[in-house]
């Protein structure tokens, strides 16, 4: 009873999240078809060498893949397929595009969720320290250093870890290795740097969050009261400041992944060639391979939009005195 | 004619003279932040650096192969050199000289020289697409906090389909689609880059709405133009000057991972070009991958320091 009005939200903001999702998976679709390549562009070089008519094979070419239609039929074509489940094929791999996914989804996957956790792990806890001693050698010295981390360049640190622990001590592999199997120690060595470069940012962005959202609470009257009980000083900031902190905290790590993640996963991938979604994306923009290209612009869209919304409902529960009207 | 003249002018002087108070105020807030005044110092450097510099060092763009690879002043590295005469390869210490304090590339170009001229890109990159951005934004956030309503509905809407795009893949698309030039990559994350800026306009906007100044304004007959133009938006500047300095480094940064995943303008040698070659070269000439991620580094770093100090100054309380 008492979160009836969430259902009805829930479904409201469900009905929004399609819109956005078609908007944008429209605009990526014409961005991509009125783009200058042609899928038959990688064969042009042979061609020319064989010294076949290029002109006749490309139109052969186009009309196999389906390109030399008209960009409308093209898009209700594309679309109608999708909404029956049906992804498209991917003409520069040759698969079809969800099975292309299916491959390479994990490694980004992998990726994201470690470096995550690294960030966040690490980030409030030394967020919390930094509060609680606050103005003290140490909270600076995290201040200062947070702010290194905001501000390196991840595609870079990624080149200079690279550089230092692969170069110059030969600790890692210069590239990432695919034939690992996933669930091996080899693999989580290999993910070092790359969880390195891509959680460094978070990391310093969350130390900055949680330091914030615990002062905020540290001044509260509660916290005054609790240690007037005579709590001990581990529960007042344990129990009663984190737990207060803690709201905020969650939408803005929550809110962040889409951002931070996004951008910084797609680099990442690129620097340590990784085979993710990122990487695959990247290559197919070049390629011109534009099923590949909707796809994951629209997995990585839909991961927002759920992630936005899955927020939104923690927060209801977090704090009951909330309400979306 | 005198009278008018006259009065324009004491208008003017009071204007800036009251102005010129809040600058001072403010900056001496900023001031006492060392970091912020560090900040800035950087940044003024690099204003310099960028304006001059040019004139003052080598070109950028002269290619030569007999002094390639040369390490930075106080370096020695060991390179594999062919020997033409005994067909083998021999390997030689070679040490940095004064003439390339910095060293040089694989071509033999001048690294001091492409930083210099690298800095001149990404300032420029920096502040147009910001401004770009800045104004879209603002523009939006004011009209949209201002008629609110339909207009209202109708921007923040497509503000969110903005917003939920992955940003960096749509910069990609954009470039990869126009083509790798300079004004389209500036264009590119100009026009995806305001989204932020509308979300914080319009909501420092819906509160200023409503306070008694612009009431007053109103029930005086102002017109909606004197209202945007004269009370709302002078009002939202502190605001805008501390999102702009906090946006010019992710600008800065969009443009250098841009150029270093290719889609850089290859006439233009920015940093991220510079950074995009050096990886390749790790393991032969360090420096060249290093160098200009240094400078982009400090750049972003300095930007944070002053816009964190700028943000502490203007509103103490805020917490963008």
């Amino acid at each position: 009873m008492r979160k009836s009005w969430l259902r009805d939200y829930i479904i409201r903001r469900l009905f929004y999240s399609i819109i956005i999702a078609w908007g944008i998976l429209t605009v990526t679709f014409i961005l991509v078809r009125v783009g200058p390549s042609s899928p038959a562009d990688r064969y042009l070089a042979n061609l020319a060498a064989s010294g076949q008519d290029v002109t006749q094979v490309i139109a052969a070419i186009e009309a196999r893949y389906g390109v030399d239609r008209p960009i409308w039929e093209q898009y209700t074509d594309y679309m109608t397929n999708l909404f029956r489940g049906n992804w498209g094929w991917s003409f520069s791999t040759s698969m079809p595009v969800i099975e292309l996914i299916k491959k390479h989804w994990i490694y980004s996957f992998q990726l994201i969720l470690l470096s995550s956790l690294f960030a966040a792990f690490l980030g409030i806890l030394i967020g919390i320290y930094s509060a609680v001693k606050q103005y003290t050698k140490a909270d600076y010295t995290f201040t200062f250093l947070s702010f290194i981390g905001i501000s390196i360049p991840n595609f870079w640190l990624g080149v200079m870890l690279i550089l230092i622990f692969s170069v110059k001590l030969g600790l890692f592999k210069t590239y990432y290795d695919t034939t690992l199997p996933l669930f091996s120690i080899e693999n989580l060595k290999a993910l070092v740097l790359p969880v390195i470069t891509l959680g460094t940012g978070m990391l310093a962005a969350y130390v900055r969050y949680t330091r914030s959202a615990m002062l905020d609470n540290l001044r509260k009257v509660f916290v005054t009261t609790a240690r007037a009980k005579g709590l001990p000083e581990r529960i007042v900031i344990g129990k009663h400041v984190f737990r207060n902190a803690l709201l905020p905290l969650v939408t803005i790590i929550l809110f962040d992944l889409g951002s931070i993640v996004f951008g910084g996963a797609y680099l990442t991938e690129i620097v340590f060639g990784i085979p993710g979604l990122g990487q695959i994306s990247f290559k197919a923009i070049f390629a011109n391979d534009y099923p590949v290209v909707v796809a994951v612009t629209l997995i990585g869209t839909l991961v927002v939009l759920l992630v936005n919304l899955v927020t939104d409902i923690i927060y209801t529960y977090l704090d009951p005195r909330i309400r979306y009207d | 004619m005198i009278k008018g003249l006259e009065d324009t002018i004491i208008k003017l002087r009071h204007f800036w003279h009251s102005n010129m108070r809040l600058v001072s105020y403010y900056w001496e807030r900023t001031h006492r932040n060392r970091l912020a005044t560090c900040g800035l110092a950087f940044i003024v450097f690099l204003v310099l650096l960028a304006l001059i510099g040019p004139f003052l060092t080598l070109d950028p763009t002269e290619v030569n192969f007999e002094e390639k690879n040369l390490p930075p002043v106080g370096f020695t590295v060991e390179q594999s050199v062919y020997n033409i005469e005994t067909g083998e390869f021999i390997t030689k210490k070679v040490a940095g000289t004064w003439k390339h304090p910095l060293g040089t590339d694989s071509k033999g170009r001048d690294m001091l020289a492409m930083i210099v001229s690298g800095a001149r890109v990404s300032l420029f990159v920096g502040l147009i697409a910001t401004g770009i951005a800045i104004i879209l934004g603002t523009i939006i956030g004011v009209l949209s906090a201002y008629f609110g309503g339909w207009v209202d509905n109708v921007m923040m809407r497509f503000t969110d389909i903005m917003m939920t795009f992955p940003f960096f893949l749509l910069l990609v698309l954009i470039v990869f689609i126009f083509g790798p030039s300079l004004i389209f990559i500036i264009l590119a994350i100009g026009l995806t880059g305001w989204t932020g800026t509308a979300r914080m306009v319009r909501s420092e906007s819906l509160s200023l709405r409503t306070r008694e100044f612009v009431l007053a304004a109103r029930a005086l007959g102002a017109s909606d133009n004197r209202v945007v133009f004269r009370h709302l938006i002078p009002n939202v500047i502190s605001l805008i000057i501390v999102i702009a300095t906090l946006s010019i480094p992710g600008v800065i940064l969009a443009e250098a991972a841009l150029s270093f995943i290719g889609l850089g303008d290859p006439t233009v040698p920015s940093w991220g070009i510079i950074l995009e070659a050096g990886q390749h070269s790790l393991d032969t000439a360090w420096w060249v991958a290093v160098e200009p991620g240094i400078m982009l580094f400090l750049t972003v770093l300095a930007f944070n320091f002053l816009g964190d100090g700028l943000r502490d100054a203007f509103d103490p309380k805020s917490q963008i």
